[in-house]
């Protein structure tokens, strides 16, 4: 009985500390979404600022960086710029996109004007888009590739090192 | 095709559009709820949905913002006549098995259901065999017995000492 018991534990103390290794060596800000590999979710959103309709489908043809964010959260204020150098780099070749998470549009309007922007961000209609996205916390940014499908996703604030390697699976 | 499929939202003239279930799991398989029969579905509907933004609340229990667009759409969902099923794929889809409270018999999701019966029938057996063997070991002769048998050195030297080995 005595073997059998440390036979047993000893397979299952096994289990667990593989199923932790496992666990260690994954990054949790890259998350395996159901929708990587699915056609994004289609919007048509409004333009803080110009009030202008601007469709998702439109980008069609060129990778897409979709990045929820909001004005209250602090590490979408860290990544703000990393998001506007890299859009201004890129310029024509890839999209970007900022989707508001739950704020107030004037105070979006505010943050864009004192600190600057070089793509559209779009008001989500009682958060259906970011549901739609399977958004949990902000900031959340999804690639999609050009014929407009998710290729990857990241949580948390991105730096350039982050955003150019997630984009390389959107372009490849 | 699915692009297609959106819910059209008419503001300041224009057409916004958000993405929509119908994209993700078709058109309703239910009838439409209304009234009490809405109301009572939407709160046993959400009560199936974690918050993605809180710690091991539901959907129907939280508060947050998230939580209250999540119970709105699953309202608005019943309403147009979905499904129970449909409406907790639809958001599966999105968030992952992460956003279902009650796992899926599936996969490696299967273990969270087969271990605890698993390891509650491996305990029963131990304890069952335990007994067992013990009540075995109390049934047995007692011929094996040290203070029985005549043919032990210390024992018989005890009974020496204390003069009851002739007797």
């Amino acid at each position: 009985m005595n073997r059998t018991v440390v036979i047993v534990g000893s397979l299952i103390a096994f289990a667990l500390v593989g199923v932790l290794f496992i666990g260690l060596g994954k990054n949790p800000a890259e998350i395996r979404s159901p929708l990587v590999g699915r056609p994004a979710p289609a919007f048509a959103l409004r333009e803080v600022g110009t009030g202008r309709t601007i469709d998702i489908a439109q980008f069609r043809g060129k990778p897409v960086i979709i990045n929820f964010w909001a004005t209250w959260c602090g590490p979408c204020w860290e990544e703000h710029p990393t998001l506007v150098a890299n859009a201004r780099q890129l310029g024509d070749n890839v999209q970007f996109v900022g989707v508001v998470f739950q704020d107030a549009e004037e105070k979006i309007q505010g943050f864009l004007n004192q600190r600057g922007t070089a793509y559209p961000t779009l008001v989500d209609q009682e958060g259906k888009t970011a549901i739609a996205y399977g958004v949990g916390g902000v900031p959340e940014t999804y690639f999609l590739d050009r014929n407009g499908v998710i290729r990857a996703k990241y949580v948390g604030p991105m730096d350039s090192e982050i955003l150019r390697a997630n984009l390389t699976k959107a372009t490849n | 095709m699915t692009f297609l499929l959106l819910l059209v939202l008419p503001v300041y003239g224009q057409t916004l559009q958000v993405p929509d279930a119908q994209q993700f799991v078709g058109n309703p398989q239910g009838t439409p709820l209304a009234g009490d029969q809405l109301y009572r579905r939407t709160g046993e509907v959400s009560a199936l949905l974690r918050c993605p933004v809180c710690q091991g609340l539901s959907v129907a229990d939280s508060p947050s913002e998230m939580a209250v667009n999540m119970k709105r759409q699953v309202r608005e969902l019943l309403a147009r006549g979905y499904t129970e099923e449909q409406i907790l794929r639809y958001f599966e889809l999105s968030y992952g098995q992460f956003v279902l409270l009650k796992p899926k018999f599936e996969g490696v999701n299967a273990l969270v259901w087969v271990f605890p019966v698993a390891a509650l029938l491996i305990g029963v057996l131990i304890v069952f065999t335990k007994i067992r063997k013990l009540s075995t070991d109390n049934r047995q002769p007692t011929t094996d017995n040290p203070v029985d048998n005549p043919d032990d050195e210390y024992l018989r030297r005890v009974r020496d000492m204390v003069g009851g080995g002739k007797a």
